[in-house]
């Protein structure tokens, strides 16, 4: 149970109006959304620090421009935020964020974290023929119905943690009937109830609708095996793997928009990894033939080893991919095991070490005796 | 600095022609195939067609079975040739003969990566061709059938080309010069019809010459009907380029509409990270120098009452065409990796070239000029300093001549 | 070409623990297999497992990773690293269905020459009978 502030407006509109109210009283002093860019259909993370600006803000505009962990990482990493702001984010985003806060390179201090129950988002090529608008009405029935919509990106139908775990507020949109008439506001915690303290609506207390949440979980989980099914029907192992990765231009743009990839200079782009001449002459002596540039499968494997166990499953990845290689399926599928294997989830607790930076001293007993 | 194109050919070359029954593809490939055979080339760096799949990669090949699947112009662009062939010569001298196979603007790529020290050509025997585009790559990937058969039709043809890529529709640099005095490449692949007619080997650099010797070719046919053949298309191309830069320059200049050319950006740099001519190891724009304080981020949100994530999306495309539009060689690269469809590569084929036409300089067209930028006339642009007095040094006209 | 095939298998070992093992391994004229070429190092803890992936890729038949045993560690905590770090390679090249046999992991002591010429002869068995490792044939890596 927790207290809900319920706004008799559809949810965006909803929402939008608490952002106002928050920024008006001076709860806060920006605003960290989704807004309009420009021409139609762009849409960008702002910090929205006039109010004036906050019509335009679109905050749960089904599209995902920039994982906002990432961008959020940019704006903490050299020090804390100084004054409060809210963020309106969503759950794979927050646990980027929370990641990446793990991993000091970012700071949560001084932020209030909004999220929603998420229906997902749609790939980022969708919105650029003009027609973006056009599944949005279709996008908001599936989320009242709780159903799994096959136009979203392939990582968003394929999610089970759309549910977010640390944030202060939560806005209900999965499974909720009346979306279109009200906005329901789950303060989690003391944070949430502060900013919340004051704004307009009506205040009761109420679950999280659970039995929708478990439906459309149990629909993603059986779309996650579909997925998951879908890169492995090639049985991968080496001859899959290359086929996977034919059409790939190393181009690392998986890497660079890859909220948990943080690294300034990634090592795959540092000098260790250019092959030298004789390198090609050799590989060309022993096999006939070498493919130029170099290390494409040791990119993506190597990627893998250092980063999957965090990877959140945002699909932003697959999304820049020039060549359509379905980078984020792979590093969800990776990273799942990963994860299980360490028992592990990224981004849903601030102090859980990420696996690669602690042990246990009687774990994986027997192995090497 | 001279304009290579205006350069005068001192004696007519000549070429050697190889009959093309089976096709211009097949035609070349049994060359390289001689060459591999005869050892007159150790190894040649080309795209080949990935078993089992639709896609093309670059391979450094000596085992005449990969040439199979090979194709001297694969129907898109993966990688621009010209960053390839930078990746295999950056570190290291090649011992073996190899040659490269690269379109036009993959081996203008390759000039200026040689003239900014990033590819050397010791050993490296460069093989450019006529090129009549390239598919869109995202295109390509999504209908591969389709977009084989759309460019078989420009590659013979030569026309109705709506299929390729724009850059690729507007390029009137699709041949090469095959000048001996100012070389980009050793030999050039002439093709001067369609896909049954003879090919010719133009040899430009003693280099090319020796290849064709120890090939025992002749280079006896004599070039004008190739020539004719070029110099027609390339007007078509020219006069399509000016028209349509003149009225893309039209939606594209001032503040705001050069702007909303750039609205849907995401920042993920890829058109950066493809592109042959920046090859810093770390973008200027990537690095620790970009990175702000919370507090820059609120001042400059309180500026204007909201600020975008993330910051300067301009300001890198602006930067990136300070740093590199002079050698920018139109080879489309960076909007085929556009996740977002944003015409980047139209925007920076234009503006490279009216910097080009400022400073008379034509990128990778020779390879023995100097980059603009690493050289000066001492009385030049003085419209700049006093403009009353003077005409401008040099004009904006676009030239056309070979 | 194949007439008797010996793999190449590189060995990760760290020099406090494993490397003295395989030290007191060839002063006690043991028989060490002639596939194994080691690499020493101050830690197994310093075995990135970009090493490790780096020697698969290039054409390595089996790649070792060796130390103290856990509690051990001239650094206290080191090798504890390196027993996730193989668990993550591993549990990598499972999903993608990679060849995870030819990874191994094994602690031996300064003392365990015997051990060290033990596994490092199991190892090489198991190798040699997998055959070469298929990235040796494969250009578009
Ligand atoms: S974004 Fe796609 S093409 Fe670029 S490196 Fe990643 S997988 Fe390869
Ligand atoms: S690997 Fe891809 S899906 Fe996973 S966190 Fe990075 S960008 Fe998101
Ligand atoms: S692949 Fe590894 S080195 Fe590169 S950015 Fe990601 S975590 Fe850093
Ligand atoms: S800016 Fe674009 S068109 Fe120009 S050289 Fe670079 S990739 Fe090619
Ligand atoms: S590739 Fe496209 S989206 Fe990415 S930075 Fe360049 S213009 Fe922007």
């Amino acid at each position: 149970m927790s207290d809900v502030l319920k706004i008799k407006k559809p949810v965006e509109e909803g929402i939008t109006e608490f952002l106002k109210f928050l920024l008006e009283k001076n709860k806060v002093k920006g605003i960290f959304t989704l807004r309009k860019a420009g021409k139609t259909d762009s849409f960008s993370y702002s910090l929205i620090t006039d109010v004036e600006e906050i019509k335009n803000a679109a905050p749960l505009t089904p599209i995902m421009p920039a994982n906002a962990g990432q961008l959020l990482s940019s704006f903490t990493l050299e020090d804390a935020i100084k004054e409060p702001i809210a963020v309106v984010i969503r759950p794979c985003e927050l646990r980027a964020f929370v990641e990446l806060t793990k991993r000091t390179q970012a700071n949560m201090e001084n932020i209030y974290l909004i999220s929603s129950t998420c229906a997902g988002v749609f790939p980022l090529k969708s919105a650029q023929n003009g027609k973006f608008s056009q599944l949005l009405p279709k996008y908001w029935e599936a989320a009242k119905k709780s159903e799994v919509l096959a136009s979203l990106r392939p990582t968003c139908t394929a999610c089970e943690h759309f549910v977010p775990a640390l944030a202060d507020i939560t806005i209900s949109v999965v499974g909720n009937k009346n979306l279109t008439e009200e906005c329901s506001l789950h303060l989690n915690t003391s944070k949430g109830e502060e900013l919340a303290q004051g704004a307009p609506g009506n205040k009761t207390t109420e679950k999280l609708n659970d039995k929708e949440l478990a439906q459309l979980k149990e629909l993603r989980l059986k779309e996650r095996e579909k997925l998951f099914a879908s890169v492995n029907d090639k049985n991968l192992g080496l001859a899959g793997l290359v086929k996977t990765f034919a059409p790939c231009l190393s181009c690392h743009g998986c890497r660079q928009v890859c909220p948990i990839c943080f690294c300034t200079l990634c090592d795959f782009d540092s000098k260790t990894h250019e092959d030298t001449a004789s390198h090609y002459q050799s590989e060309l002596n022993q096999k006939g033939g070498a493919r130029v540039p170099s290390g494409t499968i040791f990119f993506h494997t190597g990627r893998m080893i250092h980063m999957a166990v965090s990877c959140v499953n945002c699909g932003m990845c697959s999304d820049v991919c020039p060549a359509d290689i379905p980078v984020a399926t792979l590093f969800s599928m990776v990273g799942e095991s990963l994860q299980k294997l360490f028992d592990y989830l990224p981004g849903r607790d601030l102090e859980e070490p990420a696996p690669s930076e602690t042990f246990i001293e009687n774990e994986f007993a027997g192995l090497g005796e | 600095m001279t304009a290579t194109e205006n350069i005068k050919i001192e004696k007519p070359p000549k070429g050697a022609s190889i009959p093309a029954k089976e096709g211009i593809k097949k035609a070349i490939l049994g060359v390289f195939k001689k060459a591999l055979e005869t050892e007159a080339l150790d190894a040649i760096m080309i795209p080949v067609k990935v078993p089992e799949t639709e896609s093309y990669a670059w391979v450094l090949l000596k085992d005449t079975t990969l040439l199979e699947n090979a194709d001297p112009l694969p129907p898109v662009m993966t990688i621009q040739g010209g960053k390839v062939l930078s990746d295999l010569t950056k570190h290291g001298k090649i011992n073996k003969n190899i040659a490269a196979v690269l379109r036009p603007c993959e081996t203008r790529a390759a000039v200026e990566l040689f003239k900014l020290k990033q590819l050397h050509f010791e050993n490296i025997t460069l093989i450019s061709i006529d090129c009549p585009g390239a598919i869109p790559l995202s295109e390509y990937l999504a209908e591969p059938e389709k977009s084989k058969k759309s460019f078989d039709n420009v590659l013979d043809k030569w026309d109705g080309d709506d299929a390729v890529r724009k850059v690729c529709q507007i390029c009137y640099r699709f041949s090469l010069p095959t000048l001996t005095n100012a070389p980009a490449s050793d030999l050039h692949i002439g093709l001067s019809g369609n896909t049954k007619d003879d090919v010719l080997l133009i040899p430009v650099t003693p280099k090319g010459e020796k290849i064709l010797e120890r090939l025992d070719l002749k280079a006896d046919s004599s070039l004008q009907k190739w020539e004719t053949k070029i110099k027609e298309i390339k007007k078509i191309k020219s006069q399509r380029r000016k028209k349509f830069n003149h009225d893309f320059k039209a939606n594209i200049s001032g503040p705001e509409k050069f702007t909303a050319v750039f609205d849907g950006c995401i920042n993920c740099h890829n058109c950066q990270s493809v592109c042959p001519i920046c090859y810093c190891q770390q973008c200027y724009f990537d690095s620790a120098t970009t990175k702000l304080s919370s507090e820059d981020y609120f001042r400059r949100a309180k500026e204007r009452g909201a600020l975008r994530f993330p910051l300067d999306t301009i300001l890198f495309h602006l930067g990136r065409m300070s740093h590199m539009a002079l050698s920018c060689v139109s080879c489309g690269a960076c909007e085929d990796a556009c996740p977002m469809s944003i015409s980047v590569s139209q925007v920076f084929s234009l503006v490279g070239e009216q910097t080009q036409q400022a400073f008379n300089y034509t990128p990778g067209i020779n390879r023995e000029e100097s980059l603009a930028l690493q050289d000066y006339l001492e009385d030049e642009f003085c419209e700049v300093e006093t403009p009353s007095e003077c005409e401008p040094t040099n004009s904006n006209e676009v030239k056309e001549n070979v | 070409m194949e007439k008797e095939y010996t793999p190449q298998i590189i060995g990760f070992l760290c020099t406090w623990c494993s490397y003295t093992g395989a030290d007191l391994a060839g002063v006690s004229r043991l028989q060490i297999p002639p596939s194994i070429r080691v690499i020493r190092l101050m830690c197994s803890g310093r075995i990135d497992p970009l090493f490790v992936t780096k020697a698969f890729i290039s054409g390595s038949d089996g790649v070792m990773m060796m130390g103290c045993h856990p509690g051990d560690c001239h650094y206290q905590k080191g090798n504890y690293y390196t027993r996730r770090r193989y668990k993550t390679i591993n549990s990598v090249f499972e999903s993608l269905h990679l060849d995870t046999e030819r990874i191994f992991l094994s602690w031996v002591s300064a003392s365990e020459g015997v051990k060290y010429a033990h596994v490092t002869k199991e190892f090489s068995d198991k190798i040699t009978g997998l055959g070469p490792n298929p990235v040796k044939k494969e250009i578009f890596l």
